[in-house]
């Protein structure tokens, strides 16, 4: 697991905090919590790539964020956990690992090639 | 109108991503501008389409156009892989990421 990768994963997991954030916030500080981690995982994104395709990174993010959130709700907020629900995670997850295995990253050079 | 807001919306999504590049790419304010103009102006349509159709739904369309327009967006316009593996791989994360909108 390199450094652009964990970014995008740490981006992910603040993007399911900022998500459960929205829908539950209730005062103050829940909310400034919430728009903390809407920075953050933006500015992780934003970092993650620069070295990694942006079609790419998105995707994951946007992935993590799905799946991340769907099982917290399971397990904090008595949401129905079902087969269907575990396997399009697993699904998922092998979309994420697929891609982080193939994806070559850019050199300092902000102009990348084509993999 | 819904349906337009939402089209939209996933579209401003697209504009949000863009500027992610554009902070990588050039030094100076622009990036970060577009970055935010697209990702309010795409949360805010997508709250406004959701009062006539379906959390689940709206969320579903409005991730599918986010995801596939990025992957599309870096393809054109910054020479980003084409690889069939890669589009396959986007592609299950896609589905999956449509599918868990659409059933939770």
């Amino acid at each position: 697991m390199n450094r652009n990768w964990t970014m995008v994963f740490v981006a992910g997991l603040f993007e399911i905090s900022w998500v459960i954030g929205l829908k539950h916030a209730y005062n103050w500080w829940t909310w400034t919590l919430t728009a903390i981690a809407i920075g953050a995982s933006m500015d992780l994104l934003i970092r993650a790539s620069k070295r990694l395709p942006v079609g790419t990174t998105y995707a994951v993010f946007t992935g993590i964020g799905t799946a991340g959130t769907v099982v917290l709700e399971m397990a904090l907020f008595d949401e129905p956990v079902s087969a269907a629900k575990l396997l399009l995670i697993a699904l998922l997850l092998g979309g994420v690992i697929g891609l982080k295995t193939i994806t070559q990253e850019k050199e300092a050079e902000p102009k990348g090639g084509r993999s | 109108m819904a349906w337009f807001c939402l089209v939209l919306s996933g579209l401003s999504e697209v504009i949000g991503v863009y500027g992610i590049n554009r902070v990588n790419e050039k030094k100076g304010i622009q990036g970060y501008l577009i970055l935010a103009a697209g990702f309010v102006l795409s949360l805010g349509l997508l709250s406004v389409a959701m009062r006539s159709i379906s959390m689940g739904t709206a969320y579903a369309i409005w991730t599918g156009i986010g995801t596939v327009g990025s992957a599309v967006l870096g393809m054109l316009a910054f020479g980003e892989s084409r690889d069939v593996r890669r589009l396959l791989f986007i592609g299950m994360v896609l589905a999956a990421a449509v599918g868990l909108k659409l059933i939770s």
